[in-house]
């Protein structure tokens, strides 16, 4: 199923943002919308985007190579991005990524074995003074969960596990 | 502001205009500062950081808004930190260090820093040997690694792009030559940047892997061993390499290439030919190929069905005679019949075509081309001129490309055309179905086939938008092909294009005039010349007692068919061809990479070749036959090219004034090349053996009147079948490429979805296809660019459409799945 018979009224209000012939611009929202479904972009929807914007696959490709919120490969659905870095650390991040891990049986970077949540560490996520703290796609856009402690991100973790029941 | 600014580099003062980059300026006083991202024709990234250098400019005193004066000289300061000099622009009284210990601590740190994730495996990687990476380590690297070896980044090593391509991961220095090339030069973005960092990678998503036609470019400007072509990849190395001058026999552009041999002992120890590069002609094909000329540049000559020896024909098998004995039966055989015909074809050069010319003259024989596509007689009077080069066309000038797809015929051209429209050329690209030029133009007309000649016919009347533009235009050039018609269509489009040019004053003066898209590296040079084409060529066979067929495969084609009575055949040839098959006497010619010669490109310049390996067999080069058979008519006729070049210059008009001596003429090139700064323009070869030289204005009052009527027109409920021309086509040239073989593909032929649907067809079925008596088996691509009621099928690819001497639009007569 292409995209645009996926989800007819989102592209079209997409493509419609754009003037015709800047129209390579709606391929941001767009590889958005790719992920959406299963957090991850498919190849095969690069290539229509390519196809409905003008521009080559690689083109396409190479912007979900450049930004790290674009994925290509298919992880658990929450995927769970917990920064690392020297500020947060300084406030428990790297023993509450540990902790998180061991919680939920996985290895930094792995996902549970029921497919619901990959966690991952990376750089800086501009919220230092919030820490520890992580970032998730979900359907609604991108989400910042901050001051957190293993209860609440299991809890949290919980909750969406009912909600996709 | 002045246009040329005078600045000091490395002591040594340069004028050169405003706006010029520091790193091109310093070339101008042979300083050759450090680059690996830069390319003079790819512009500044400034993403490697090689080139930085001290930069100091005068204090100018904001009073008097002259530079301060300290002991008569101007006050320099120079900047804090260390400049890139591939994206700082020259200033006047600008005094740029690119020794000085601070510079060349600069340098020396960032190759440091290069070298930290590049694996040393010069011994084992194609570039060594001509490796900017490993010549700019060793004039500024450092001798030993800070760095921890254990922390050493490693990557997959053999990633292919595409079957033609292959990248190292971990030689890459993400330097972005060759995502810029294709980007900005080529303009087909295939292969991208993938992750950022150190994890950074080329990648390419397009269907094949690397899907241009000047993919193999990039591993020219590659600075490392990271891109290497599977031709030359692991086939020797670059020491090893002897290097002859050679133009690319491929197509009408013309390109200057370089022919890289060695001895070796895979071959037997013979010397074989290794690679085709570029060599750098920026009136032609400035510093790049196509990957045709690139892969299937010399293949064909290596063929194990090469013909080694003369033959002739006795109770029907062929066996070897001497030269003497044929050199002796084909002169009484000419001599004997009462109006021989002598057919060439545009694979010949100048001089073999000249040759046979004298000897077709002594003999009163009859001259034929053996072309599908006619106008060269047009070409020849209102062609380009010497001083044309298509660099110069820009805004204000305007270029037609009507019936052709460039791209797939002549990809140089194609390049330098969307260069030229860039520039700020009106590009109009008339065309009854969609091609790659397109996007880079202006104006598109689309005509129904059938209509070529109505539709330019059309646009010369004076109250027309385009001959308005034409009007107007202070230089225009039209390029008509061959798209759906046969050599009279083609011919009466030449006409109506050159009713436009006349008419609006575009001929006879540089950057002017029309070019044919031949299909061969010399169809100009033979209709210089004189030679010209039949329209059928059957009713010759039928007819001729003795025809003398050089460089042609009419059989193979299916331009004639050989009855009971045949003429005796005298056939000089390559490889063994049907035609050769038929023959009666057969005698082996010698490849270009054999010999020396000119060939005159589409653009009317004359260039020569050079001979790079020894010659197959006894094989001899054309002209020297064609002089050996004169010989035996008491005819003297010329052996060496360089002298057979100066009778012709003597007896036709737009040679006049051409000789090797000045078609081997070279003036300095911008950008400055050198194999031994390879850093700064790629592994691309100068040019030290030749820029060539245009062929004269002729001297024209009158022009034939425009006849003729254009290809066939679809009719209600039949299928048209129109013949295209493919880059990559079965042609025995490009087959014999093993490289190329998956581009090649089989046969495709392409029709309208509509079309398809009416007939109950789906994508991908496999047609069975009859045309003209030929069969063939087919895959259908439902393309909806393809006018409905037309069936293209791409020329040379098992489906002959060329009958009785030019192709015509064909009824498709049977269709059946299968």
């Amino acid at each position: 199923m292409t995209l645009i018979e996926k989800y007819p009224q989102e592209v079209k209000q997409i493509l419609a943002r754009y003037p015709q012939d800047q129209k390579r611009s709606a391929v941001m929202p767009l590889l958005y919308l790719a992920q959406r479904e299963n957090g991850f972009v498919h190849r095969r929807d690069m290539k229509d985007i390519g196809a409905m914007l003008d521009i080559t696959e690689t083109d396409v490709a190479s912007l979900v190579g450049f930004y790290s919120l674009y994925h290509d490969e298919p992880a658990g659905r929450l995927r769970i991005q917990v920064c690392t870095d020297l500020s947060c650390a300084l406030r428990g991040a790297d023993d509450f990524l540990a902790a998180l891990c061991e919680s939920l049986g996985v290895e930094p970077g792995g996902t549970t074995p029921d497919g619901l949540v990959t966690v991952e560490p990376v750089m800086c996520l501009a919220a230092c003074d919030k820490a520890p703290l992580f970032q998730v796609q979900t359907g609604a856009g991108l989400e910042y969960h901050e001051r957190m402690t293993i209860e609440k991100t299991l809890e949290w973790i919980e909750s969406r596990k009912e909600a996709a029941s | 502001m002045t246009d040329r600014v005078t600045l000091t580099i490395d002591g040594k003062q340069v004028t050169v205009p405003a706006g010029m980059l520091v790193v091109d300026a310093a070339k101008k006083v042979a300083v050759h500062i450090p680059i690996f991202c830069y390319h003079p024709k790819l512009g500044s990234a400034a993403m490697c950081r090689q080139c930085l250098v001290e930069v100091g400019r005068p204090i100018i005193d904001h009073a008097t808004g002259h530079p301060e004066l300290e002991d008569g000289f101007p006050r320099i300061q120079f900047s804090a930190k260390l400049e890139t000099a591939c994206t700082t622009l020259v200033s006047e009284g600008m005094v740029v260090l690119t020794q000085s210990e601070r510079a060349r601590k600069g340098q020396k740190e960032v190759l440091e820093f290069l070298l930290t994730s590049h694996p040393l495996d010069c011994p084992i990687c194609d570039k060594g040997g001509e490796c900017p990476l490993q010549n700019l380590t060793m004039a500024h690297g450092p001798g030993k690694s800070r760095f921890l070896f254990d922390e050493k980044h490693h990557a997959e090593k053999q990633v292919p792009l595409g079957e033609l391509i292959f990248l190292d991961r971990e030689r890459c220095i993400q330097c972005g030559r060759c995502v810029r090339f294709q980007e900005n030069v080529a303009g087909e973005p295939v292969i991208g940047f993938y992750q950022r960092g150190r994890s950074m990678d080329i990648v390419s998503f397009s269907e094949p892997g690397f899907d241009s036609v000047f993919s193999g470019n990039t591993t020219d400007i590659c600075p490392v061993g990271a891109l290497t072509t599977a031709d030359f990849r692991f086939g020797a190395r670059p020491w090893e390499l002897m290097a002859a001058a050679s133009i690319c026999s491929q197509c009408a552009v013309g390109c200057n290439t370089t022919l890289n041999t060695r001895r070796e002992a895979r071959s037997d120890g013979q010397i074989v030919v290794k690679r085709v590069m570029p060599r750098q002609n920026e009136q032609v094909n400035e510093l790049w190929i196509c990957d045709k000329g690139r892969f299937a540049g010399y293949h064909y000559t290596e063929r194990d069905d090469r013909l080694l020896k003369p033959q002739v024909r006795r109770d029907d098998k062929f066996r070897s005679v001497s030269w003497d004995a044929a050199f002796l039966q084909a002169a009484e055989k000419l001599q004997d019949a009462e109006k021989p015909v002598f057919l060439v074809s545009g694979r010949l050069s100048n001089e073999d075509l000249f040759n046979l010319l004298q000897l077709a003259d002594g003999l009163g024989a009859e001259t034929l081309l053996y072309t599908n596509m006619g106008g060269g007689d047009l070409t020849g009077m209102v062609g380009l001129t010497s001083g044309s080069n298509l660099a110069d066309l820009g805004l204000g000038d305007v270029i037609l490309v009507v019936a052709s797809d460039l791209q797939e015929e002549a990809p140089l051209w194609w390049l330098r055309i969307k260069q030229a429209a860039e520039r700020g050329a009106m590009l109009i690209v008339v065309n009854p179905r969609e091609t790659k030029l397109e996007k880079h133009a202006d104006y598109v007309v689309r005509y129904a086939y059938g209509d070529e000649i109505k539709t330019i016919q059309d646009m010369n009347k004076a109250t027309h938008k385009i001959h308005k533009v034409f009007a107007k235009a202070a230089n225009a050039v039209i390029f008509y092909g061959s798209e759906g018609l046969g050599l009279e269509g083609s011919s009466g489009l030449a006409g109506a294009c050159t009713s436009l040019l006349v008419d609006t004053g575009h001929y006879a003066r540089p950057n002017n005039g029309l070019v044919g898209v031949w299909q061969r590296a010399n169809d100009q040079g033979a209709w210089e010349l004189g030679f010209r084409p039949v329209k059928d060529l059957q009713v010759i066979f039928d007819k001729s007692e003795v025809v003398y067929i050089v460089g042609a495969d009419p059989v193979g084609d299916g331009a004639v068919r050989l009855k009971k009575r045949k003429p005796f055949m005298i056939v000089q040839e390559l490889l063994s061809t049907d035609t050769v098959g038929h023959a009666d006497l057969v005698l082996p010619a010698r490849a270009f990479t054999e010999r020396e010669g000119t060939y005159t490109s589409g653009e009317r310049r004359v260039q020569r070749f050079y001979q790079a390996v020894p010659p197959r067999g006894e094989s001899r080069p054309d002209y020297e036959i064609v002089a050996e058979i004169a010989a035996r008519l008491d005819t003297a006729l010329e052996r060496e090219p360089g002298l057979v070049m100066d009778q012709l210059a003597e007896h036709i008009p737009a040679f006049g004034g051409i000789s090797y001596l000045k078609v081997s003429e070279v003036v300095e090139q911008w950008p400055v090349i050198n194999r031994s700064e390879l850093f700064y323009g790629g592994a691309v070869y100068e040019n030290t053996q030749g820029l060539g030289m245009q062929l004269r204005p002729a001297p024209v009052t009158s022009f034939p009147v425009s006849k003729g009527k254009g290809g066939l027109r679809p009719k209600e409920g039949l299928l048209l079948a129109v013949p295209v021309n493919k880059l990559y086509d079965q042609g025995l040239t490009v087959l014999s490429a093993p490289l190329l073989r998956e581009r090649i593909g089989e046969l495709k032929v392409c029709m309208n979805p509509d079309e398809a649907d009416r007939l109950g067809f789906e994508n991908g079925a496999r047609l069975r296809i009859g045309l003209n008596g030929n069969n063939a088996k087919a895959l259908l691509v439902v393309d909806p660019t393809v006018p409905s009621g037309i069936l293209l099928v791409p020329r040379s690819m098992g489906l002959p459409i060329f009958e009785a001497g030019m192709p015509v639009l064909s009824k498709v007569r049977k269709k059946v799945t299968g």
